[in-house]
C-alpha cells in the first residue's frame, strides 16, 4: 500500500512539473516574456528590471530552473490590469469557485448515482427510459445553452432567481444547477451501465441462488463492485467541473477563477494565466490523487499488485 | 549437413519479483543453455511441460527473438538480428506454424490473399502466377479453391490451420517450426493434420522442429526427440528408442503417464509442483521433484552427456542399473 | 481464369433508392439523426448558394424582427438580430464554420494520435515512455484550460485555432492505437506477418490499421461533437472564432444580451448545436454497437 501511495505522489508531482514546463515552453515560444507580461507601454527601465529579475539574459536552463522556482513559491509576476501579484488575484477568487463547484459535484454524485442505480435495477421500465432520454441532454447540450435556457425560464419568465452577480447565496443557485446538471446526466448513464455490467456477473446470480435477500445482494455485492469504475469517472468529472466553471462563471458573472481566466485570456494578462494554470493543475492533481487512493482502497486487486506502469 | 545449428542458447528476462516498480529484481531463465541441430527432411520433437521454454526455443531458433547468450546458425552463417533486411530476406527459408490459427490470421482479409502474402512480400511473381502457386499449395494441404475467398472465421479450426500451413509453404521453406500446431484442434482433426505434416515432409523434404506437450503425437512425427525441463534439455535421442527406454527420471515420469491400452503399468509419480523459472533450484533443476535425488544432485548441475548408444542425458545417476525399473 | 463480365454501372436513381432503403432500415432515432446530419452537411457545402443575404448585410429598418410564425416577415424567416442581419444567413455560414472546424480538428487529432500510438507500440522503451507521458499530461488537465492558455499566449487566428482543436483528445486515439497495436504485435496476426518477413510499413499499413479502423471511427464520432461543444464554448466567450467570421457559439454569444427581447437570435444556433451533437452521438452509439459489440 505504501508503494502504491508513493508512486501516486511521485506521479502527481511530475504532472505539476509538466504543466509548469508546458507554460514555460509556450511562454518562450510566443515571444519575449518581458514584453508580454508587462504592458506594451511600460517604461524601458521597468522592462529591464523585469528581465533581470526573471533572468532573461541567462542561459535557458537557468531560466527554466528559476521559473520553476518562482512558480513553486507562487511568484508569477504582477497582473497587467492592476499591478497586484497575480497569485493574490487568483487565490482570492478560489473560494467563490469552490462555492459553486463543490455543491455542483455533490449534485452530480447525489443525483446522478442514485438515478443510475435506480435505472439499472428497473431496466427498461418507464423510469429507466425517461432517465436515459433526459440524460442524453447532459452531454449534447453545451453548458452555456443550458445556462441561458435556465435564465430564460427562471429569471426572465418566472422571475424566481437572479440572473447574474453574487450578492447573496440565491445567486449561486442557477450556476450550481447548470454546472451540476450535465454532469449528473453523464453520471447517471455511467452508473447505470456499470451496475448493469456488475448485475450480469455470475457472482451476483450465485449470491441470490444462495438465498441471500435481493436487497443485500445489491448493497453488499453489486454496489461495491460498481463503485470501482464509478469512482474513476468521478475523477474525470472533477476535470470537467473546472472547465465548466469557466463558462458558467462567465454567463452568470460569478466572481470566480473561471471568469478571471477568461478576462485574463482576453487581455493577454499572462501572469494571471500562469498563476491560474498552476492553481488548476494543483487542484486536478490533488483530486486525481484522492480518486486514485480511493480506487486503491476500494479495489483489493490494485492494492496487491504492481501499481505504476 | 546441418540445416540449423543452435549452440548454448540462453534467453533470460529481467523481472521484478515484488510489487510495484520497486520490487526486487530477478532473472527469469526461460531458456538456459539449449543446443540443437536440425537436419534436412528430419523432425526434431521438443517436449516438456508448460513454461519449460519450448516456445521460446522455437522463436530463438528462427531468430525471432534475440538470445541473451549463444548462437544460431543457418547453413553455417549466423542468424541476422530480427527485423533487419537480412533477417527478412532469410524468412522464405524458414517459417512458423502456430497454436492458434485464428489469432495468426488477419480476420479482415480473405484467406487466399493471406496465403499469397509471402510471395507479395518477397516480390517474386506476378499476381496471376501468385494465384496459381497458391492454388497448388492449397491443393497440397487439402484446401479447395472455392475457399480462397473465405474469411478466417468462416472456416473450421482444421481448415484454418491448413491455411496457416499453406501460407508457410508458399516460399518452399527448408524448415518449419511448429509450435503446438494441433493443441487447439479437435482430436479427429489432429490426426488429419499430423498425417498432412508427414506427407508434406515426404514430398518436400522439409525439416520440422515440432514443439508440443503431447507425447503421443511427438512420438508419431519425430525422428529425434529432446525433452526440456525449466529451460534445459534433460534428455535427447532417437524417438522410438527414447520412448521405449526413457533414461532420465523426468522422461520416465512423462512416458509412464501416457495412457496405453492393456494392463496397468507402474507409474512414476513426481512430487511437488513445477517450480518457477524465476526461482530455478540449485544444481540439477529437477532435483526438487526427483524420486532419486541425492545431495550431489542438489549441489551440482549435471551436464548433457552423450552415452555410447548416442542418447544424451543430463543426470548424475543415469548409469546406475538399480534405478532402471521395468517399464 | 475467365474474365468476369463487368456489371453495368448503377443508375443514379437506383443508388439513391438503395441508400434510402438502407436509411429506412435503421432504428428510427438513428435514421432521424442521419437525416439531420445529411442536412447539416448539405448546408455546410452549399452555404454560398443557399445564403439569402450576406452575413454582414445590415438592415437597420428591420432590426430585431422575430421569426416567421411569431410575427415576422417571409424575407427573414428566422428573424434578424440587433443590427438587422438575417439570422438564417448567419446560421448557414455558422454551420459551415463550426462543422469545418470540428471536421479538421477531428482529422488532425485522429491522425496525430494514431501515428503517435503506432510509434509508441513499435519503438517501445524511450519513445513509448515519452509518448505515454505526453498522453498522461494531456489527460490530466481539462482541455478547455490548455486551450485557453495557448490562446492567451499566442493570440487568436483561425489556422491556430483549428490546429488547437486538433489537439483535443488526440491522446484518446493514441491510447487506443497503442493498446490495439501492442496486442496485435504480441500474439496475433501482426506478429505472424512479421514472421513472414514483412517490413513494418506493410504490417501497420496493410494489417493493423484496417483492423483498428472501426474503433478509431467510433472514437471520431465522440471527438467530433466534443470539438463542436468546445469551439462553441470558446466562441461564446469571445475567444474562439472572431468577427466578421461567424460560428454557432459566436451567434449564441451575441444573442445573449437580447435574450429577453429577441430570444430567437440565441435559440436558433443553440438548437442547431444541440441537434447536431445529439445526432452524432446517436449515430456513434449505433455504429459502436454494430461494429464491435464487445466495446461498450
Amino acid at each position: 500500500m505504501l508503494l502504491f501511495t508513493a508512486s501516486r505522489v511521485l506521479r502527481a508531482a511530475l504532472t505539476i512539473l509538466f504543466v509548469m514546463t508546458f507554460a514555460f515552453v509556450v511562454l518562450r515560444l510566443s515571444g519575449d516574456p518581458a514584453l508580454l507580461i508587462m504592458s506594451v507601454d511600460a517604461p524601458p527601465e521597468a522592462i529591464k528590471a523585469f528581465r533581470e529579475a526573471w533572468g532573461l539574459e541567462r542561459p535557458i536552463w537557468e531560466q527554466y530552473l528559476s521559473y520553476i522556482g518562482h512558480a513553486f513559491t507562487g511568484d508569477f509576476g504582477k497582473s497587467m490590469r492592476d499591478g497586484r501579484p497575480a497569485i493574490d488575484l487568483v487565490m482570492e477568487r478560489v473560494p467563490a469557485t469552490l462555492a459553486i463547484t463543490l455543491p455542483a459535484l455533490a449534485l452530480k454524485v447525489g443525483l446522478g448515482i442514485p438515478a443510475g442505480v435506480y435505472a439499472a435495477l428497473h431496466r427498461n421500465s418507464f423510469a429507466d427510459r425517461m432517465t436515459m432520454a433526459v440524460s442524453v441532454a447532459g452531454f449534447t447540450m453545451p453548458s452555456f445553452v443550458l445556462a441561458l435556457l435556465l435564465v430564460l425560464l427562471f429569471s426572465v419568465n418566472l422571475g424566481w432567481l437572479p440572473a447574474s452577480g453574487a450578492d447573496s447565496p440565491t445567486y449561486a443557485i442557477l450556476p450550481i444547477i447548470t454546472l451540476g446538471a450535465s454532469g449528473a446526466a453523464i453520471m447517471a448513464r455511467f452508473t447505470r451501465s456499470a451496475m448493469l455490467e456488475v448485475l450480469g456477473q455470475p457472482y451476483i446470480r450465485a449470491a441470490s441462488a444462495k438465498g441471500v435477500e435481493w436487497r443485500r445482494v445489491i448493497s453488499h455485492h453489486a454496489l461495491p463492485n460498481a463503485a470501482i469504475p464509478t469512482v474513476t469517472i468521478i475523477g474525470f468529472m472533477i476535470g470537467s467541473l473546472v472547465a465548466g466553471a469557466v463558462v458558467v462563471e462567465s454567463v452568470f458573472a460569478w466572481p470566480g477563477i473561471g471568469r478571471l481566466l477568461v478576462s485574463a485570456v482576453a487581455n493577454r494578462d499572462l501572469a494571471v494565466v500562469q498563476a491560474i494554470l498552476m492553481v488548476i493543475a494543483t487542484w486536478m492533481v490533488l483530486a486525481n490523487f484522492t480518486v486514485d487512493m480511493a480506487y486503491g482502497w476500494l479495489d483489493p486487486r490494485v492494492r496487491g499488485t504492481a501499481a505504476a506502469h | 549437413m546441418t540445416l540449423l545449428e543452435a549452440t548454448n542458447l540462453r534467453r533470460h528476462y529481467q523481472v521484478r519479483a515484488g510489487r510495484g516498480p520497486f520490487g526486487a529484481k530477478a532473472v527469469l531463465r526461460a531458456v538456459d543453455g539449449v543446443s540443437l541441430s536440425l537436419k534436412p527432411g528430419r523432425t526434431l520433437g521438443l517436449v516438456g511441460e508448460s513454461g519449460c521454454g519450448k516456445s521460446t526455443t522455437g522463436k530463438l531458433a528462427l531468430g525471432f527473438i534475440p538470445p541473451t547468450a549463444g548462437t544460431v546458425r543457418y547453413r553455417g552463417t549466423d542468424m541476422p538480428p530480427a527485423g533487419t533486411p537480412a533477417w527478412r530476406a532469410l524468412r522464405p527459408r524458414m517459417q512458423m506454424v502456430y497454436q492458434d490459427p485464428l489469432g495468426a490470421l488477419d480476420r479482415r482479409l480473405p484467406v487466399g490473399v493471406q496465403i499469397m502474402e509471402p510471395l507479395a512480400i518477397h516480390g517474386a511473381k506476378s499476381p496471376a502466377k501468385q494465384r496459381d502457386r497458391a492454388a497448388g499449395v492449397m491443393a497440397a494441404v487439402g484446401l479447395q479453391m472455392h475457399q480462397f475467398d473465405r474469411y478466417p472465421h468462416e472456416l473450421s479450426g482444421g481448415q484454418r490451420q491448413r491455411v496457416v500451413l499453406a501460407r508457410a509453404l508458399m516460399t518452399e521453406p527448408d524448415l518449419l517450426v511448429c509450435d503446438e500446431p494441433i493443441s487447439a484442434l479437435d482430436v479427429s482433426i489432429q490426426a488429419q493434420v499430423v498425417n498432412l505434416l508427414l506427407d508434406l515432409q515426404d514430398q518436400m523434404g522439409i525439416a520440422y522442429l515440432f514443439i508440443s506437450h503431447d507425447l503421443k503425437v511427438v512420438r508419431q512425427v519425430s525422428h529425434e526427440v529432446a525433452v526440456m525441463y525449466l529451460g534445459r534439455i534433460v534428455e535427447q535421442g532417437e524417438a522410438e528408442d527414447l520412448f521405449a527406454r526413457p533414461l532420465h527420471p523426468y522422461t520416465r515420469a512423462l512416458v509412464s503417464a501416457i495412457p496405453v491400452l492393456g494392463p496397468r503399468r507402474e507409474r512414476l509419480l513426481l512430487q511437488g509442483d513445477p517450480p518457477n523459472p524465476v526461482d530455478v533450484p540449485s544444481g540439477c533443476a529437477f532435483h526438487t521433484r526427483c524420486p532419486f535425488a541425492t545431495a550431489a544432485c542438489r549441489a551440482e548441475a549435471p551436464a548433457l552427456r552423450t552415452l555410447p548408444d548416442g542418447r544424451q542425458v543430463a543426470c548424475h545417476r543415469v548409469e546406475e542399473p538399480a534405478l532402471q525399473v521395468a517399464a | 481464369m475467365a474474365v468476369r463480365d463487368a456489371l453495368p454501372a448503377p443508375l443514379p436513381t437506383s443508388t439513391l433508392a438503395t441508400i434510402a432503403r438502407r436509411v429506412a432500415r435503421l432504428p428510427f432515432a438513428v435514421s432521424l439523426a442521419t437525416l439531420w446530419l445529411v442536412l447539416m452537411v448539405v448546408v455546410a457545402l452549399g452555404a454560398d448558394l443557399l445564403l439569402p443575404y450576406s452575413i454582414t448585410a445590415f438592415d437597420l429598418k428591420a432590426r430585431l424582427s422575430p421569426p416567421l410564425f411569431f410575427g415576422g416577415v417571409l424575407a427573414h424567416p428566422l428573424g434578424t438580430d440587433e443590427l438587422g442581419r438575417d439570422v438564417l444567413s448567419r446560421l448557414i455560414m455558422s454551420i459551415r464554420m463550426s462543422l469545418l472546424i470540428a471536421l479538421f480538428g477531428t482529422l488532425i487529432a485522429a491522425t496525430l494520435g494514431t501515428a503517435l500510438g503506432i510509434l509508441a507500440a513499435h519503438f517501445r522503451r524511450f519513445v513509448e515512455t515519452l509518448i505515454l507521458m505526453a498522453i498522461d499530461f494531456q489527460a490530466s488537465m481539462p482541455f478547455m484550460i490548455i486551450a485557453l492558455s495557448v490562446l492567451a499566449f499566442f493570440g487568436n487566428s483561425l489556422p491556430l485555432f483549428i490546429g488547437l482543436m486538433g489537439f483535443h483528445s488526440w491522446e484518446r486515439y493514441a491510447r487506443i492505437t497503442r493498446g490495439l497495436t501492442l496486442a496485435a504485435n504480441e500474439q496475433g496476426y501482426a506478429s505472424a506477418v512479421r514472421q513472414l518477413g514483412a517490413a513494418p510499413g506493410r504490417i501497420y499499413g496493410r494489417h493493423v490499421l484496417p483492423n483498428i479502423a472501426s474503433t478509431l471511427i467510433v472514437s471520431m464520432t465522440l471527438t467530433f461533437p466534443e470539438i463542436i461543444l468546445l469551439e462553441s464554448g470558446l466562441s461564446f466567450l469571445g475567444l474562439g472564432v472572431q468577427p466578421p467570421l461567424t460560428s454557432l457559439g459566436n451567434m449564441v454569444g451575441y444573442g445573449r444580451e437580447y435574450i429577453t427581447r429577441a430570444p430567437w437570435i440565441m435559440l436558433a444556433p443553440a438548437t442547431v448545436i444541440v441537434l447536431t451533437t445529439l445526432s452524432i452521438s446517436l449515430l456513434g452509439d449505433w455504429l459502436r454497437d454494430k461494429l464491435d459489440p464487445t466495446l461498450r
